[in-house]
C-alpha cells in the first residue's frame, strides 16, 4: 500500500474534526473522499499532508510516519488545495517556476512548458493569474502538481465552482495523472465526479467514515434500485421489490430507476448534501 | 536552492510592488516626510551637533525595521491566513532553515532599499551620508532581526487584525522612543532603562556611534544575540507548524 491511514483522530477545542478514520491507497489509485461540508475531509488532508498532527492514531506513506519523516513525505506528495493559492501577482511561468524551485527540479523551463502545453495554456504562459478564469486557475494549479512528480497527490474539491465543461476536462487531467503512475486522494461533493473517477470511495459524516468500497459496490449494498417519492429516494436490492412496493402503496406515476451514489450518499449521512 | 526559491518569491512580488507608485509611496514618503520635517523645521534650534546626520540615522533605522518587519509579517501572515500560498511552501520538501533563510534575506533586501531611498533623500536635502561600515552592518542586523521577528508574527497570528494591534503598540512605539528624533538621554531615567530593553535602541546606537567600542560592544552581541534567537525560534515554529 501506498498510504496507509490508522485510526487517525483530529480534534479542534472540544470539535471533533476527524474520529477514528482509517483507509488505504493504492499504487495508481483514485480514492474518493466524499461528503457534506465540515464532514472532516480538509481536516484529513491537512493530516495526510503533514500540515496537521492527528491527535491519535498512524498515518504511513510508503510504510514511513508522515510526522516522523515529513520532508520525506513532502517530497512524495502534491496539494491541490481548495484555495486558489497561486499568487494573483505572478505570471502562469513564474508560478509553476517558484513551484519547481521549491520541488528542487533543476532546470525546469523546458519541463514547464511542456506542462503548459499539456494542458493548453500556452498563450497563457505569460499571463497574470489574477486575470485569468477559475478554470484556468484551477488548471494551473493541476500544472503544478504534475510538475511536481510526487508520487500521491492530494486533491481538495478541485472541481468546485467550475462549470460542467470545465469540470470535465478537469476529470480528464486527473485521470491522465493516474495513467501517469500518480495515485491521488480526491475529495468532492459531487458524486457524479467520484463514480466516473474513483476506484473505491468512502463516504464521510461528521468526521467518521461511515462506509467505504467501489463505488458500485456501495450501490449494491445500499439497494441498486430507487424509487423516488417527493423528496425522498427508497432504495431496494431488486427490481421487483421495487415494483411490489409502489403497487402496495397504490403509488401512481413513479418508476423504477437505477440507484446512483448520490442516493446512497444521501442515504448514508440521512440526508441531502 | 530552498532558500532561493522563497527568496525568488518574494523577490518577484516585491517587483511587482515597486511597479505599482502606491508601494513606493507607502514606504518612503512617511520617513522621508519625518526627515524634511524634522530636520528642516527643528534642525538649527535642537541642542544636537550636526543633527542632519543624526536625523537620516535615526530614519534609516527606523524605515529599515518597519519595511522589514511589515513587508515579511504581511507576506506570510496573508498567504497564511487568506490565500493559502504559504501553505505551498509548507508542504514543499524545502527545509525551514532554508525557508527562514529565504525569508530573512527578502525581509533585509527590503529594509535596506527602503533605507537607501531615505539615504539618497537624506543626501539631497543635508549633503551627508552618514554611516560608516560598522553602521551600515548594524543596519543589515537591524532588518535581519526585524525580518525574523516579522516571520515570527507572521506564523502566530490568526487574524490580520492583530497586525495592525501589534504594528501601533508596539513597533510604532518603538519607532518614536528608540532614539530616532532625539537621543535617548532626553527621556526619564526610568523610561531610558525600558527603551534599553528595544532592539531598535541598540541597532540606532550602533549606528551612529560608528565604531566598536565599550559602550557599543553590549548593543552589538545583544542585537547579534537577539537575532539569533529569533531566527532560531523563526525556524522552529515554521519546523513545528500545525493547523
Amino acid at each position: 500500500m501506498l498510504l496507509e491511514v490508522m485510526n487517525v483522530r483530529k480534534t479542534y477545542g472540544k470539535v471533533v474534526a476527524v474520529d477514528d478514520v482509517s483507509f488505504n491507497i493504492g499504487k495508481g489509485e483514485i480514492f474518493g473522499l466524499l461528503g457534506e461540508n465540515g464532514a472532516g475531509k480538509t481536516t484529513t488532508i491537512k493530516m495526510l499532508s503533514t500540515l496537521a498532527r492527528p491527535d491519535s492514531g498512524r498515518i504511513l506513506l510508503n510504510g514511513k510516519d508522515v510526522q516522523k519523516y515529513r520532508r520525506d513525505t513532502r517530497r512524495r506528495i502534491a496539494v491541490v488545495s481548495q484555495d486558489m493559492n497561486l499568487g494573483y501577482e505572478l505570471s502562469v511561468f513564474e508560478v509553476l517556476y517558484i513551484y519547481a524551485l521549491l520541488r528542487g527540479i533543476r532546470n525546469s523551463r523546458k519541463l514547464i512548458d511542456d506542462t503548459i502545453a499539456k494542458l493548453g495554456m500556452t498563450e497563457k504562459r505569460n499571463a497574470k493569474v489574477g486575470t485569468l478564469s477559475g478554470g484556468q486557475k484551477r488548471r494551473v494549479m493541476v500544472a503544478r502538481a504534475m510538475l511536481s512528480g510526487a508520487e500521491l497527490i492530494f486533491m481538495d474539491e478541485p472541481t468546485i465552482g467550475l462549470d460542467p465543461a470545465v469540470r470535465r476536462e478537469m476529470w480528464e487531467m486527473i485521470r491522465q495523472m493516474q495513467a501517469d503512475g500518480r495515485s491521488i486522494l480526491l475529495t468532492t461533493h459531487y458524486t457524479d465526479e467520484a463514480e466516473y473517477l474513483c476506484g473505491r470511495v468512502a463516504i464521510m459524516e461528521r468526521g467518521r467514515i461511515v462506509s467505504m468500497d467501489t463505488p458500485q459496490s456501495l450501490i449494491d449494498c445500499a439497494g441498486a434500485f430507487a424509487v423516488d417519492i417527493n423528496s425522498r429516494t427508497l432504495l431496494f436490492r431488486d427490481c421487483a421489490s421495487a415494483d411490489e412496493y409502489i403497487a402496495k402503496e397504490s403509488l401512481t406515476g413513479q418508476k423504477v430507476r437505477q440507484t446512483k451514489l448520490d442516493d446512497v450518499l444521501v442515504s448514508s449521512i440521512g440526508r441531502a448534501v | 536552492m530552498g532558500s532561493y526559491a522563497v527568496l525568488y518569491r518574494e523577490m518577484l512580488l516585491f517587483k511587482y510592488k515597486l511597479m505599482r507608485l502606491g508601494y513606493v509611496f507607502y514606504s518612503v514618503s512617511t520617513p522621508i516626510l519625518y526627515l524634511l520635517a524634522f530636520g528642516l523645521g527643528f534642525g538649527s534650534r535642537v541642542q544636537i551637533p550636526d543633527y542632519g546626520a543624526f536625523l537620516i540615522q535615526g530614519i534609516v533605522c527606523m524605515s529599515s525595521m518597519t519595511n522589514s518587519f511589515n513587508m515579511v509579517s504581511v507576506s506570510v501572515g496573508m498567504g497564511r491566513l487568506h490565500s493559502g500560498e504559504f501553505q505551498t511552501v509548507l508542504t514543499s520538501p524545502v527545509s525551514a532553515p532554508s525557508v527562514m533563510g529565504g525569508l530573512v534575506l527578502s525581509g533585509i533586501i527590503r529594509g535596506l532599499f527602503a533605507s537607501s531611498m531615505i539615504l539618497l533623500a537624506g543626501f539631497f536635502v543635508f549633503h551627508v551620508i552618514p554611516f560608516t561600515a560598522l553602521g551600515l552592518f548594524a543596519l543589515v542586523l537591524n532588518t535581519a532581526f526585524f525580518s525574523a521577528a516579522g516571520v515570527i508574527i507572521g506564523v502566530v497570528i490568526d487574524d490580520m487584525e492583530n497586525h495592525a494591534v501589534l504594528t501601533n503598540f508596539i513597533i510604532m512605539p518603538m519607532a518614536f522612543f528608540s532614539g530616532t528624533f532625539y537621543p535617548v538621554d532626553f527621556l526619564p531615567h526610568w523610561l531610558q532603562k525600558v527603551v534599553w530593553l528595544l532592539p531598535l535602541s541598540h541597532a540606532n546606537k550602533l549606528i551612529r556611534v560608528g565604531e566598536l567600542n565599550s559602550t557599543t560592544i553590549t548593543s552589538f552581541i545583544l542585537l547579534s544575540g537577539l537575532t539569533l534567537i529569533c531566527f532560531i525560534a523563526g525556524t522552529l515554529m515554521l519546523d513545528r507548524y500545525t493547523e
